[in-house]
């Protein structure tokens, strides 16, 4: 049990067997008594005691109460100061120790006696008083440690330990503040713990003691210390040269955060005199003369001169302090808007956060020359009236401003020290009357620095109609000017988290209250909400534009903050006059218009547009988070080197363009349609609840079904039946229950299926489905060998696979097609493919149709059937439903095709320019894939009525298709001829079954009316097996050839919806 | 004592599943584990030796200070290095684990190496979470695992060691910016690259002997 030296022995004898006892504790003491005093010698010895003594404290405290006892009654707390108090003996090594034994002791014990006894003698607050050498970073480890074990120990009771009310004493609170910038972070943040701690206690008098002597020095030093940081923070972000102070500035951003959130947390502890303090000094020493001051443009040189002149006649004082004055450190406005952004959006102590707003908002030059009381004046006008039901009481922000807004213009004097480089380490204490001189001045030099600049700026703007004589609102101005993105994004985007930061601010303040405060604000006879809703709608107008220059995310914040701003007030009308929500939708036009470009342009244009709408849907905005990156701070990239998010950045490439292309559509779109209350109906391109799921049991009675072993890659074998669906590759096992069903093992979309053959095996297709989203780089959903039964069943696999995955991405292009109304150009790459397919019957829909919904896709055979003739599309419908009722259709696939009927006159509309381009599409069709595809489709038309006399091979890869243009052409021959259209389509269709799967073929001869035509062509197959005719006998005679091929997309939904029917492509 | 590299450590996790134990455990093999003693220390650093040189490892448990939200961001920066501990007896803190990776991921540096310990792995009669559980777990997130025991010393200073290596690796392949303080890393102060670290472990203090006895 016991490993320790003590068995061997040690250089000292006696000491008992039992390491962990009494008597090795007494043992222990009779050393210390012994080497009272450190020497190279005895070193080692004290350091391995008092190691000891801490394991056998321990001990003691969780089983022997003796062990306490001894240790409090020889007083060897006193030895431990003895010890380390001794300059000799090489501190470092022997105070560790102290230190590791002290921690040990303190976060070890549970016994609250054996604390308070610990802690009654003063030791502990001599041993924290203590000057240790803290360039050892294993001292200054323990020792900080120390502070915070005993700060998580301190109550209402223990605080009367480490406080001494009579002395204020209070040394675990002051030595610890001692090393709030010490360049270890992790004694920083131990020392915010100990602070925070100290503040949770609930001891008035404690209270008072850090307010009264502790809070304004070590307030004012920390906001100093951050106002430090900031200045470095600024500097990298000037010098920046292309993005290489990344790292540097990140780490920056990310330790401002800190101190922002550590300021926030002693906010929240809601202690209201100290609160006020950290207001005070946090406005005036830091938010205000820094981050305000630098929203103000940089005085130009002439009106330097100007400025002083004018101090200096007015003031009547030296003109060297007013230069000096206007030598203020400020930040650049990317930085100062940045900055106050973050404070809107950590902070939420209401006095200050309305304080700092209402400068921003409502600051201005009179309100300056006229001092303090005018702010407080103002701002306690505007919540009253504003803020009916802010019931806070106000005395502490009052009292707070009170003292405070006096101190408008202490920077200035502080200024001045600081840039001497003296730290202020306590309030100055300016006489109240050359206080308010103070004030005058900066606000006189303020107004003129800006009187001058903006008024050239204005000269600048030739674009800009309206002449500012009065500058009211310098602040607001130069936020609002910000947002101007003609050459780029970068002020705005900062700009717009101001904004936002400013009207989400979570309860500190209001949000209608700073709607009412921007709407009252005005400018002229012009609102500043509206110059605000004007800028943001112009923005998304230039996002729009092809050649745009603007982030996606300053987009997605401008869009979100329209519609903030334009929440239509209960009793109001929506704030949006018809220009401003034209303009809004001719920029989603525009942006329609730019995404048409890319259709098509790029291979995976399909992938990218489903990819862009699910990054969408899953980033929701989240300003916050966004304010957390520090590459906001730098101008614009577009290389993704940088390691930037996309949507923070500029597109690189064309898929890059394609991809901001669909995502700004999307955002217009949505937003668009949250104006006009709209629902999302087209997207996303694949309805989930349409889709089968695994587990879903399955009617696959009459479905292709084809036999197969999954291998996977760890080689497990699974016995599965492969269904292809219209859009899903789906993997079954027998029902146990119901026969004929299956339960569906794997689902995957057909889009996303890579099938390969297999060199050495004609039997075995390698299937990978790839998980939807190309900028996953996840592992495939499924990556298994599949083996058939034998070739031809392979073949057929792979055919349908190959093809099932084609026909699926056209129907989805079709839909996009649809979404983003693509006019000509649509029918010039689709129309030939028309007819080759059933999905291609629903491209040439998009000719007329283009309104058509995604939803009505399932319908579109049976319009297709009917669109000889626009007229009587109606009629048309009526016969084809009759015609299905007659081959036994269910009534559930009719009703299901109403909704085209309901869409038919507006198709109808289209009808004729749609006949014009089909008869020239032809000749437009371009690119090899649309050439072969009318190949195909020439092929198809020409072997559609006689393909039952023709070669059984030609029309092999189409078989499934050739029904339907054989369909459509009996149809125009002679529409009420039933027996023309019986006999097209089995005829053709019998080509499926022959080489694709012969349990196919059960579904074709159980038609049994037009058996005889399809004889010719499968009298191979008819003699093939007796397994198909028994299948046949055994199968419940269906709808069979309808649902195969006119009904094909009709019946998938049949089946996802109902009875899980399965169907097969 | 003169070192190479210092590694800053953090060790988080639920409260009881010992991590000051682990972390005592480690720094300071003078406490010899014994079994009718828990005892544990927040703060402590060692001397190891990684491909023959001294490298410094620092470690911080921050118990007790979740309560506000300042400390807990700022604390994952700053860190080269993070072992997530649970108790294999206590599932709520395997179940935990989620919410403590994404803090981690959240707020610390993305070349952080985050090391998953299932502590406590001498109780096996009272284990709520298998092994396979804390090794699937850590599979999912990329995470290095380890089941240890700060009671017996099992595994305590593979699971240090290891995560150390993998942050000298990480230096070597040139992902960790050794000049910046802010990744948990520092170099020493007389130590070169082309200097041989001295042989053997010493400890860095008093407190700090790693040799054996």
């Amino acid at each position: 049990m016991f490993r320790s030296r003590s068995w061997f022995g040690g250089p000292w004898g006696g000491r008992p067997k039992n390491r962990l006892s009494l008597e090795h504790l007494k043992y222990l003491y009779s050393i210390l008594e012994k080497n009272t005093t450190v020497s190279e010698s005895n070193r080692g010895l004290l350091v391995e005691s008092l190691r000891c003594i801490a394991e056998i404290l321990i001990w003691g405290d969780q089983h022997d109460s003796l062990v306490f006892d001894f240790f409090l009654e020889k007083n060897m707390l006193s030895y431990f100061l003895h010890i380390m108090r001794q300059k000799s003996g090489g501190s470092s090594y022997v105070c560790v120790q102290l230190l590791q034994t002290l921690n040990i002791l303190f976060e070890n014990i549970r016994n609250e006696t054996s604390l308070y006894y610990l802690l009654s003698n003063n030791h502990v607050n001599s041993i924290m008083l203590h000057k240790f050498d803290f360039s050892d970073e294993d001292v200054m480890g323990y020792y900080i440690l120390f502070l915070k074990t005993l700060s998580l120990k301190l109550n209402t009771h223990t605080i009367h330990f480490f406080y001494n009310e009579h002395t204020n004493d209070f040394p675990l609170y002051t030595e610890a503040i001692k090393f709030f910038n010490h360049p270890e972070s992790m004694v920083r943040i131990a020392v915010r713990t100990i602070s925070l701690n100290v503040y949770k206690v609930q001891n008035a008098s404690m209270l008072r003691f850090i307010r009264d002597k502790t809070a304004a020095p070590y307030f004012s030093n920390l906001v100093w210390f951050i106002g430090k940081h900031i200045l470095e923070l600024d500097t990298c972000v000037r010098t920046d040269i292309d993005h290489q102070s990344k790292q540097k500035l990140s780490n920056l951003v990310a330790e401002h955060l800190d101190h922002l959130h550590y300021l926030s947390d002693i906010l929240l502890l809601d202690i209201t005199d100290l609160n006020a303090v950290l207001t005070e000094h946090l406005l005036h020493k830091l938010f205000v003369p820094l981050y305000i001051f630098s929203l103000t443009p940089a005085p130009p040189p002439p009106s330097l001169a100007l400025v002083t002149q004018n101090l200096a006649a007015v003031l009547n004082r030296n003109v060297d302090i007013d230069i000096q004055e206007m030598h203020n450190p400020r930040v650049s406005s990317i930085v100062a808007l940045y900055l106050l952004s973050l404070v809107f959006l950590v902070v939420n102590h209401a006095p200050l956060v309305h304080a700092l707003a209402w400068v921003i908002l409502n600051g201005d030059h009179s309100v300056f020359k006229e001092g303090a009381a005018e702010i407080l004046n103002s701002y306690t006008e505007h919540r009253e009236v504003v803020v009916p039901g802010f019931g806070e009481p106000h005395e502490s922000l009052e009292q707070a401003l009170d003292t405070v807004i006096g101190h408008t213009a202490n920077y200035s004097g502080d200024a001045a020290s600081e840039d001497s480089g003296v730290e202020s380490t306590a309030a100055t204490t300016t006489t109240p009357t050359s206080r308010h001189i103070e004030t005058v001045a900066e606000a006189a030099a303020t107004r003129l620095r800006n009187i001058t600049d903006e008024e050239k700026q204005m000269l600048q703007q030739s674009t800009s109609t309206q002449a500012f004589t009065e500058l009211a609102k310098p602040f607001l101005d130069t936020v609002l000017q910000a947002l101007d993105c003609t050459e780029n994004d970068y002020l705005a985007l900062l700009s717009l988290c101001l904004i936002y930061a400013m009207s989400h601010n979570r309860d500190g303040m209001k949000n209608e209250w700073f709607e009412q405060v921007l709407s009252k604000s005005m400018r002229g006879s012009f609102s500043y909400k509206t110059a605000l809703i004007e800028h943001l709608l112009n923005i998304i107008t230039h996002s729009s534009l092809p050649s745009s220059r603007i982030r996606l995310i300053t987009v997605e914040i401008a869009l979100e903050l329209l519609l903030t701003f334009t929440k239509p007030v209960a009793d109001e009308a929506p704030c949006i006059t018809a220009t401003q929500q034209g303009l809004l939708f001719s920029a989603r036009n525009q942006s329609m218009v730019v995404l048409r470009n890319f259709y098509k342009s790029e291979d995976i244009f399909l992938d990218l547009f489903e990819d862009e709408y699910n990054e969408m849907c899953k980033a929701q905005l989240n300003v916050e988070f966004l304010c957390m990156d520090s590459n906001i701070l730098l101008p614009p990239t577009g290389t993704p080197l940088t390691g930037i998010g996309f949507t923070r950045r500029l597109p690189c490439g064309e898929v890059e363009k394609a991809r901001r292309a669909i995502r700004v559509y999307f955002l217009l779109r949505r937003t668009c349609q949250k104006f006009l209350n709209e629902k999302e109906s087209l997207l996303p391109l694949t309805n989930v609840v349409n889709l089968v799921q695994v587990e879903n049991v399955l009617d696959l009675n009459n479905s292709d079904l084809i036999a197969c072993t999954v291998v996977s890659k760890e080689n497990a074998k699974q016995r599965r039946f492969l269904v292809i669906d219209a859009l899903q590759l789906i993997l079954v096992e027998p029902d146990a229950k119901l026969l004929g069903w299956g339960v569906a093992k794997f689902v995957g979309f057909l889009q996303d299926v890579e099938v390969q053959g297999d060199k050495d095996d004609s039997r075995c297709l390698h299937i990978t489905v790839h998980r939807g989203g190309v900028t996953h780089n996840r592992t495939p959903q499924l990556s298994a060998k599949f083996l058939f039964d034998d070739h031809i069943r392979c073949m057929a696999a792979k055919q349908r696979l190959t093809k099932g995955r084609s026909k699926a991405r056209q129907k989805k292009m079709y839909q996009i097609a649809q979404l983003i109304e693509i006019p000509g150009q649509l029918e010039s790459p689709l129309f030939p493919v028309c007819g080759t397919s059933t999905s291609c019957g629903n491209t040439r829909l998009a000719q007329k149709g283009a309104n058509l919904t995604a939803s009505r896709v399932p319908g579109f055979a049976a319009v297709l059937r009917g669109n000889n003739s626009a007229g009587i599309s109606r009629t048309q419908m009526a016969q084809n439903r009759s015609l299905e009722g007659i081959r036994n259709e269910s009534g559930s696939r009719s009703r299901r095709r109403s909704p085209n009927a309901g869409s038919s006159s507006s198709l109808s509309q289209r009808l004729g320019n749609a006949a014009l381009d089909r008869d020239r599409s032809p000749s437009v069709s371009g690119g090899s894939h649309s050439s072969s595809q009318s190949r195909e489709n020439s092929q198809a038309r020409g072997s559609g009525n006689r393909s039952r006399e023709s070669s059984p091979r030609m029309p092999r890869p189409r078989s499934e298709e050739i029904p339907l243009e054989d369909f459509q052409h009996s149809r125009n021959n002679s529409p009420h001829s039933r027996s023309a259209v019986a006999n097209a389509s089995p005829s053709s269709r019998s080509h499926t079954p022959s080489r694709v799967l012969h349990i196919d073929q059960v579904s074709v001869h159980s038609g049994s009316p037009r058996e005889p035509s399809s004889l010719g062509t499968n009298a191979l197959l008819s003699q093939l097996n007796g397994g198909v005719t028994i299948a046949r006998e055994v199968l419940p005679a269906q709808s069979s050839e309808e649902t195969s091929f006119i009904g094909n997309d009709v019946d998938v939904e049949n089946r996802r919806k109902g009875r899980s029917n399965i169907e097969t492509v | 004592m003169s070192y190479a590299y210092l590694f800053k450590y953090i060790i988080i996790g639920d409260t009881g599943v010992g991590k000051s134990c682990l972390l005592l455990q480690f720094t300071d093999k003078r406490f010899q584990p014994v079994h009718d003693l828990t005892i544990g220390v927040e703060f402590g650093a060692r001397m190891i030796t990684i491909d023959g040189k001294q490298i410094k490892l620092q470690i911080w448990d921050t118990a007790g200070q979740e309560a506000f939200r300042s400390i807990t961001r700022s604390y994952y920066r700053g860190a080269a290095g993070a072992l997530l501990v649970y108790d294999i007896t206590r599932r709520e803190t395997f179940n935990h684990l989620t919410t403590w990776l994404e803090d981690a991921r959240q707020h610390s540096n993305s070349n952080m190496v985050i090391m998953l310990i299932g502590n406590k792995s001498d109780l096996d009669s009272r284990r709520e979470v298998k092994k396979e559980e804390g090794e699937a777990f850590a599979r999912e997130h990329g995470l290095v695992f380890m089941e240890t025991s700060a009671r017996t010393a099992a595994n305590v200073e593979e699971a240090f060691i290891n995560t150390a290596k993998e942050i000298y690796e990480k230096i070597q392949e040139g992902v960790f910016d050794i000049n910046n303080e802010a990744n948990g890393i520092k170099i020493g102060q007389q130590a070169t690259p082309t200097n041989p670290a001295l042989p053997g472990s010493g400890g860095a203090g008093g407190a700090v002997n790693s040799g054996c006895c």
